[in-house]
């Protein structure tokens, strides 16, 4: 009765601007020179670092290939802490939060430097392909990594995506080609070279193409009237070119340089309402950049990272129909960065190392809409580093610092945000014969508003604070190897708390949304994983568990209906598991993945109830040598059972599919 | 004591107000109101949720309808009964005649249900051109219910036939709608386009159903309240973010001349009003119930309420003009299941319910008596056809209606409609004389002693259209309905009264609203009078040639006229739609079944049946003789 004629519009556009996102890449170069390397990071094959004084966790391409990853979302969904919200298909929305903090506190990082989006401020992790990818890492909390960019440095969690290196030995060339097809039509062909560009170094280049029709079938449940159906308007296609090069300069420098583009034209998948299934709305997306990053080591004691991109973003969106007076919605945006960065690295002493850096960006949004602020933001985020780090122990702290400037072409631009916030962390191997350590950290992080929050329509507002969000966090890491065997083992226990949080609330009325520094959010949470595995013999078998727990409980009035509920879309309980075993005949995969119950509001009330869910996927794959080429060939089913679920409500999940996938590697 | 007792009852409100279920809380003895058996209570859900429900409020009982879901999410009456969701955000309701019209706004849909079951008779789907029109608000008048969509249209419908029958344009995103002095007034928001809302009323003239004026108001029209002279309209204007409020007007329209006649400056969103008196609130959460003098433009009480009872955020409201009783639907947080609260006229708490729906925002008064059964499955198709082969109905009043034509259709798909509704009970029309149906039925159907079929019709003693029954055996095996035919041979038949083989033909008329004229094989003429109660083409719409024969027995005129009273007299027996339905002379024996010479067929049995329209007649007041046909049954259970 009282649902105002603004209602739709808002929330349409609320709901369009999830998926108004980028998938943007960027890269770093870790030619980190050898003399440092001791002192940045301990690195591992395994999926946890024993070393990290956060919970940090890598999956590397025998986990990508187990867990069978198309988009680099699948993979996370494996790893402990990680609450992937996923709206279904190839082209539905997929973003990633970690212990409470929502997904905006999750940083997406390619190749070791920050993507932003300060549209929406969430990334698709759906966006990013699983070939693009050597391996992707999750770490929540402080970083061990000196020479960490300042703005990454500065967030509660990052994603990071490691892009292909070239893997040139001896030869000149290698080359890779590789098709996929799949249910729902779905097909997509890669190929790949890396060669030797003469004095310049090496390089490699990347294409990869993807297309879909994505119309899987569903159940519409509605009580004894639940209907089967197919998802309609879920088309997505998609092209990626990058290339790189790698140089060295002198003895002591490395650079890279980097392009990168990124097209897609898609549907998007539509809430499933009763009696009306007019899915409609499409979704452009283009995103190019290039960027270099320049490594010296000066001295023994001196490494500096410099880092320079410029990238831009455009998305339209477009619905057709709408009983507006225009007839359709047509929102095209245009967002402009420019990225400078520098860490320089001093080692104090033998043990000792400090670090400073200072990252600049200047980003602009453009619109075609009449009542577009235009805005356009620069942040200066600075951070200093301290690390002593002895064979037992790890102890690091950071200061970071946020500036932001903001101008509009239209309406009051934002106030300067000028925030401090501090982290530390302690990594201590107490038992090293059992390989037993302990580790703790202390964080404060932001989340600024974004451009939406602050200027969208109506609904933003100027005046917003950032979000804080404070994570203390102790665990173990036990981690050993005999004969052949290995095995690890990790737990962690948190409490986070997130203030002011930011979030679109009704204000005189369900129909007019405003943005508000509203409420707070704390949650405790364990965080484990178990990964074992046998290398030797002819059979190669490997094991990894986790296991997730979250209470997050909203704690913004004590006289609301939401007092104590737990967060939307987050489960109590989770859980996964991945076994392969690689051997001379054929290598096998299984997966796992269970959620517990959760809502979908954050009313805990009936009507949001979202049942438990577990999805099991399988996959065999071999390698043929035939003429010194190798070829793969690789044969996936997922969602075996064809279990029908829905992770975020009315937005069906696809039931099973096959995939097979041929590589030829010359 | 009485302290004590509040202590008490506040104490057991919070426990309830925890549980789920829907809970009617006493603070009177008396729940009933009136003559009314009941109230619904609309509530549209969260937005995208698909959660709309409706609750029963059981005067006689003084109990609330708590049936739960089998997922256990919900208490919804709709479900209860019709096994399927309303949909999302259900935006209103009205009771008129027996039926219950929901108006659901993001599901685009007009679910009607049955008003003493609730059983969901037809959802008519709301959209043009792949666009959803997403139905707002509803009301009633005359033979017709009309919805305002925000595709900026107002659509008609059809109460008899519960059918769509015509939709106008009207301004942008109308977002309310109310009848006064015979005229429809739609308050036309724009309410899409956020700084540029539309900023008019659009009155339609109902017995025309064309929109004769717009009358100009302040922007962002959008609850309208008629008290039969006046027209009242609220006009929100453009919502300041800044001051996170609406400013907002209530105009009074003089239903006469359409013309603004006052505006008052009042924050109102949405009223009830009766004897002059309006009960509002504002908007938002903490709004107060005020009372508003409708002839002044006074507020004459700005808290209704009067013992304390607090709202969060009044969401719908109602007052029951007789006893003054003021009904007030929560919607609590929006996200919370509200309730709904029950005033006297000093605004004294009689009873509240909690946990009624997720933002309930209608509120209607029943005065059937309501008996909901718990949905039992899908229905067994009634009756014994299952197979629709040929549906060629003259032309006729009905025709295009029942079964609906939609475009698209062909000779297939209304078929396909015309077994729908041999199978659910429904009425199919024939059409003028000669239109026939052709159909298979179930099994076999053995000539055994006494009766052995029988086909529902419409008719009455002296309401009779009679329609002529063909029966045939399908003696090559083959499933079709080649095989020879055998006239049932009815009372006229047999007593010579009718013609054999008399062919007809129609001709496609111009335009829609023309008769249809059609000329006899012993050159008689005439037409198919087009009438104002059905205003649609009365020649078949998928027929593809503009003109068609048909060729049947015609029986003898059966109307007559006695003191302006029309008689449509009904034969003996032997005819469809003839005599009431189920009475013996009403029923069919095979054994009537001849040769084309009049001997006795002597079948052992049929597997088809063909009916016919028999007669050419039409009169004034209820247009051309037109035979309807429902459900066929087998009466010989044995040859099951």
């Amino acid at each position: 009765m009282a649902f105002d004629v603004k209602t739709i519009t808002c929330l349409t556009v609320i709901c369009t601007l999830c998926f108004r996102l980028e998938a943007q890449g960027q890269i770093l170069s870790d030619g980190t020179p050898s003399k440092d390397l001791q002192e940045v990071t301990v690195t591992s094959d395994r999926t946890t670092n024993p070393h990290s004084v956060s919970v940090s966790k890598k999956a590397d391409a025998a986990l990508l290939r187990a867990t069978s990853t198309l988009q680099v979302s699948d993979v996370l969904k494996y790893m402990s802490g990680a609450t992937v919200k996923d709206y279904g298909g190839i082209g539905g929305l997929k973003t990633v939060s970690v212990r409470g903090l929502g997904a905006q506190h999750t940083a997406v990082a390619y190749d070791g430097i920050i993507i932003t989006d300060n549209q929406t401020g969430q990334i698709d992790l759906g966006k990013f392909s699983g070939s693009q990818a050597q391996s992707v890492s999750m770490t929540s909390g402080p970083d061990n990594d000196m020479l960490q960019p300042a703005a990454l440095a500065a967030q509660a969690a990052v994603i990071s995506v490691s892009s292909k290196r070239p893997e040139i030995g001896e030869s000149k060339a290698r080359s890779k080609g590789e098709l996929k097809y799949g249910s729902f039509r779905t097909v997509s062909a890669l190929a790949e070279s890396d060669f030797k560009a003469g004095r310049l170094g090496t390089a490699t280049v990347q294409g990869e193409w993807l297309d879909t029709r994505g119309d899987y079938p569903y159940t519409q449940e509605n009580s004894a009237s639940s209907r089967q159906m197919r998802r309609t308007n879920s088309d997505v296609s998609r092209l990626r070119v990058e290339g790189a090069l790698f140089s060295s300069i002198g003895e002591n420098s490395s650079l890279t340089t980097r392009i990168y583009w990124f097209q897609s034209a898609q549907g998007l998948p539509a809430n499933i309402l009763y009696n009306e299934n007019a899915a409609r709305e499409r979704l452009w997306n283009s995103n190019g950049f290039m960027q270099s990053t320049l490594t010296t080591a000066f001295t023994d004691r001196l490494t500096m990272r410099l880092s320079a991109k410029y990238g831009t973003t455009y998305t339209r969106y477009l619905d057709p129909k709408v009983n507006s007076s225009t007839g359709k919605t047509d929102n095209r945006y245009t967002e402009r960065e420019g990225y400078l960065s520098g860490v320089a690295l001093y080692r104090l002493a033998d043990r000792l190392t400090a670090s400073a850096g200072i990252d600049t960006r200047l980003s602009a949004l453009d619109g075609n809409g009449a009542d577009q602020a235009h805005p356009t933001r620069l942040t200066l985020n600075s951070t200093a580093a301290i690390k002593y780090a002895s064979d037992r122990i790890i102890i690091t702290g950071r200061l970071n610092h946020v500036f932001t400037k903001e101008k509009t072409r239209l309406r009051q631009a934002a106030e300067s945000y000028n925030h401090l916030s501090p982290t530390a962390g302690l990594n201590w191997l107490v038992w090293p014969k059992a390989g037993l350590h302990l580790r703790a950290s202390v964080s404060n992080t932001l989340r600024l508003p974004t451009f939406n929050d602050l200027y969208f329509e109506q609904i933003g507002r100027r005046d917003l604070r950032p979000e804080r969000a404070t994570v203390t966090s102790a665990g173990i890491v036990l981690e050993n190897e005999s004969r052949g065997w290995f095995w690890s083992f990790y737990a962690d226990a948190y409490n986070s708390n997130v203030k002011d949080r930011i979030m679109a609330v009704p204000g005189k009325n369900t129909a007019l949304w405003m943005m508000k520094n509203i409420g707070s959010v704390i949650t405790h949470g364990l965080e484990t994983g178990l990964e074992t595995g046998y290398t030797l013999g002819p059979v190669h078998p490997h094991l990894m568990l986790s296991y997730t727990y979250q209470r997050s409980m909203d704690k913004s009035d004590s006289g609301s209906s939401t007092w104590n509920h737990q967060l939307p879309y987050t489960p109590r309980h989770s859980a996964s598991a991945v076994a392969w075993a690689e051997n001379s005949i054929v290598n096998a995969g299984i997966n796992l993945l269970y959620s517990g119950e959760y809502f979908c509001n954050g009313y805990n009330g009936p009507e949001y109830y979202m049942p438990s869910y577990y999805e099991i996927g399988c996959s065999l794959w071999r390698d043929f040598n035939i003429n010194g080429s190798t070829v793969t060939l690789k044969a996936e089913c997922i969602n075996l059972t064809d279990k029908r679920y829905e992770l975020v409500r009315n937005y069906p999940m696809p039931g099973r599919q096959l995939r097979l996938t041929a590589t030829v590697e010359l | 004591m009485r302290k004590v007792n509040h202590i008490l009852l506040s104490a057991l409100l919070l426990t309830l107000s925890c549980d789920p279920e829907p809970v009617l809380l006493k603070h009177s003895e008396i729940v009933a109101d009136g003559d009314h058996t009941g109230i619904f209570v609309l509530s549209e859900g969260l937005f995208n949720r698909n959660n709309s429900t409706l609750a029963w409020i059981d005067f006689e009982t003084g109990a609330v309808d708590s049936w739960k879901s089998p997922t256990g999410t919900s208490y919804d009456c709709f479900e209860k009964v019709n096994g399927r969701r309303l949909g999302d955000t259900a935006n209103d309701m009205i009771l008129y005649g027996s039926h219950l019209y929901i108006v659901v706004s993001e599901s685009s849909t007009i679910d009607i249900l049955d008003a003493t079951t609730l059983k969901s008779v037809k959802q008519i789907p709301m959209s043009r051109d792949g666009r959803p029109s997403e139905p707002r608000r509803i009301t009633a008048s005359g033979d017709y219910v009309y919805v305002c969509s925000f595709d900026g249209t107002v659509t008609r419908i059809d109460t008899l036939l519960l059918t769509a029958d015509r939709t106008i344009n009207v301004g942008r995103n109308p977002d309310g709608i109310c009848v006064a002095n015979g005229k429809l007034y739609v308050s036309n928001s724009g309410g899409l386009d956020f700084n540029n809302p539309d900023c008019t009323v659009s009155v339609i003239d109902l017995n025309s159903f064309t929109e004769t004026k717009r009358i100009e108001v302040r922007q962002n029209p959008g609850s309208i309240y008629s008290d039969g002279k006046n027209v009242f309209v609220v006009s929100r204007g453009i919502y300041d973010y800044g001051k996170n409020d609406y400013d907002t007007r209530l105009h009074k329209i003089d239903a006469e001349n359409d013309v603004v006649t006052e505006t008052f400056n009042i924050p109102i969103l949405t009223m009830d009003a009766h004897d002059g008196i309006a009960w509002f609130y504002g908007y938002g959460p903490g709004g107060t119930i005020q009372m508003l003098d409708l002839e002044r433009g006074e507020i004459i009480n700005s808290d209704f309420i009067t013992d304390g009872t607090r709202i969060q955020c009044p969401y719908g409201i109602r007052v029951e003009p007789r006893s003054g009783k003021v009904y007030v639907c929560d919607a609590a947080d929006y996200v919370t299941p509200g309730s709904l609260f029950c005033f006297s006229p000093e605004g004294r708490l009689l009873y509240k319910v909690t946990n009624i729906g997720i933002n309930p925002n209608t509120i209607t008064f029943c005065d059937n008596k309501v008996t909901l059964r718990r949905y039992a499955g899908k229905p067994e198709p009634k009756g014994h056809v299952d197979r629709v082969f040929e549906y060629m109905p003259a032309p006729g009043q009905f025709v295009n209606l029942m079964p609906q034509y939609e475009e698209g259709d062909d000779a297939q798909t209304m078929a396909q409609k015309c077994l729908e509704a041999f199978q659910s009970g429904e009425m199919i029309t024939l059409g003028a004389f000669g239109g026939y149906v052709t159909v298979g039925l179930r099994s076999t159907i053995h000539n055994l002693e006494g009766k052995d079929f029988r086909i529902d019709g419409n008719a009455f003693n002296g309401s009779s259209e009679p329609g002529v029954v063909w029966v045939s055996s399908d003696e090559n095996h083959n499933g079709l309905p080649d095989d020879k035919w055998y006239e049932i041979e009815g009372s006229e038949q047999k007593a010579g009264r009718s013609v054999a083989d008399y062919t007809i033909s129609y001709t496609r008329p111009a335009h829609e609203d023309d008769h249809t004229p059609w000329t006899g094989s012993d050159g008689r003429s005439g037409s198919v009078l087009h009438n104002k109660s059905h205003s649609q083409y009365y020649y078949p719409l998928w027929y593809e040639s503009d003109a068609v024969e048909f060729t049947g027995t015609l029986l003898p005129d059966n109307i007559t006229q006695e003191n302006d009273i029309w008689i449509m007299k009904s034969f003996e027996y032997g005819y469809v739609d003839n005599l009431t339905n189920n009475t013996e002379n009403a029923l069919f024996d095979i054994e009537w079944a001849v040769n084309p010479d009049g001997t006795p067929a002597n079948l052992e049995s049929i597997d088809f049946i063909r009916i016919q329209n028999g007669v050419i007649g039409c009169n004034e007041r209820t247009g051309e003789l037109s035979t309807e046909v429902s459900t066929i049954y087998n009466l010989n259970p044995k040859s099951e």
